[in-house]
């Protein structure tokens, strides 16, 4: 019992730390690309995932067309209508425990929304405002 | 002995004239179960043939109008899983070599729901419950095909949301 709560111990502060470390990194590079960088907000970061544009697709989305308004349910894909588990590390704890994932999400999700990829700043923001949720 | 004959004669006349599987292979690939699968059902490979397979691995940062982009690695370990296990070199299921065989010579499939056995196979299907937004369109097979992901498309499986089985 006690092994198991160790683990379980060790298993979310690894995870906390995956996107902790994340953000560090941005943090790093904000600095370099601008020197009055000023720290991730959160509220930025709603605008950037609540916001709608028009997308890759030629339709007009948000990141809330596939992630639902609340993060500790699941959603459906507003193109393919299939199933996405919960955003939010709280309730879904694959989320944010792996760079190469988190990384490879943000690129394709600010395109199909943006139309280009996501700067530092915005990253940072939209991550921030995610995980506090 | 004589009835043994006629059995091996008989069996070798039903292999002959039809597919020893039915059906198409599964997707068994966790990397491509898990990166292909994410948007919509994996696909099984054997629903097209490589030619197809490697024109739409080229283009997917803009695939169907979405960004499917994958890291160096992946990209090469899928497309190699995919270009191994096409339609064309699994023509012993059933529906690998319908499919593959409904192509004019040449052409190269831009989807799975785009081939001519494809369209002709739901072309009697009402407009509305394609569209539905359960379904959204024909490139949702696990939508109407209960077992999709078995690679098994046969129409006593098909259960349309909103309509219910499928009879002739
Ligand atoms: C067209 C649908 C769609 C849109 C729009 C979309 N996403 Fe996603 N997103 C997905 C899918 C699908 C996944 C992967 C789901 C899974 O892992 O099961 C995902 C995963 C993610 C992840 C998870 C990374 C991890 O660690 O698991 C993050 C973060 C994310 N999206 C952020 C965003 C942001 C920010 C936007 C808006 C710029 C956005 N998404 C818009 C479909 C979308
Ligand atoms: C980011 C989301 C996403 C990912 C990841 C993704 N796809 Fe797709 N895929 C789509 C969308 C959207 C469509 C178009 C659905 C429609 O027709 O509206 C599609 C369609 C398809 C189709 C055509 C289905 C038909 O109608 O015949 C195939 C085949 C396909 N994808 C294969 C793949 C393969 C192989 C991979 C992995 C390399 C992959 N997809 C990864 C979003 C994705
Ligand atoms: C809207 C629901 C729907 C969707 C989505 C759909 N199908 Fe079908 N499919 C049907 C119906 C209904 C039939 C039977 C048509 C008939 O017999 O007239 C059928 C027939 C078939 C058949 C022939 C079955 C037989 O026994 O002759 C195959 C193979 C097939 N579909 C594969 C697919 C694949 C692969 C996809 C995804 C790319 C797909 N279907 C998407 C409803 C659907």
């Amino acid at each position: 019992m006690k092994l198991i709560f160790a683990l379980f111990l060790f298993l979310t502060i690894s995870s906390a730390s995956v996107v902790d470390e994340y953000l560090n990194t941005l943090t790093k590079e904000a600095k370099i690309e601008n020197p009055s960088f000023s720290g991730f907000d959160l509220k930025r970061g709603e605008e950037i995932f609540t916001s709608k544009h028009i997308g890759k697709k030629g339709k007009e989305v948000s990141c809330v067309s596939c992630h639902g308004e609340d993060f500790s349910k699941t959603s459906k894909n507003f193109f393919t209508a299939k199933e996405i588990e919960p955003l939010s590390p709280k309730a879904n704890p694959k989320r944010f425990s792996e760079v190469k994932t988190i990384e490879k999400w943000l690129r394709r999700n600010f395109n199909d929304v943006y139309n280009r990829e996501g700067t530092t700043q915005e990253k940072g923001d939209v991550v921030t405002y995610i995980i506090n949720k | 002995m004589k009835s043994l004959i006629l059995l091996a004669a008989l069996a070798s006349v039903v292999l002959a004239s039809s597919y020893d599987k039915k059906g198409v292979a599964a997707a068994t690939d966790k990397l491509y179960v898990k990166e292909c699968g994410a948007c919509h059902f994996a696909y099984q490979p054997g629903l097209l043939p490589s030619n197809a397979w490697q024109k739409m691995m080229s283009n997917l940062e803009n695939h169907f109008g979405s960004d499917a982009s994958l890291a160096k690695e992946d990209f090469d370990s899928i497309s190699k899983y995919l270009n191994k296990n096409s339609a064309e070199k699994f023509m012993n299921y059933k529906r690998s070599a319908r499919i593959v065989n409904s192509l004019r010579v040449g052409e190269v499939a831009d989807s799975i729901s785009k081939t001519p056995y494809m369209i002709e196979k739901h072309k009697d299907i009402r407009e509305d419950f394609i569209i539905q937004e359960e379904v959204k369109g024909i490139f949702n097979c696990t939508a109407c095909h209960t077992t999709a992901q078995k690679g098994i498309y046969s129409e006593k499986d098909i259960l349309i949301p909103n309509f219910g089985r499928w009879e002739d």
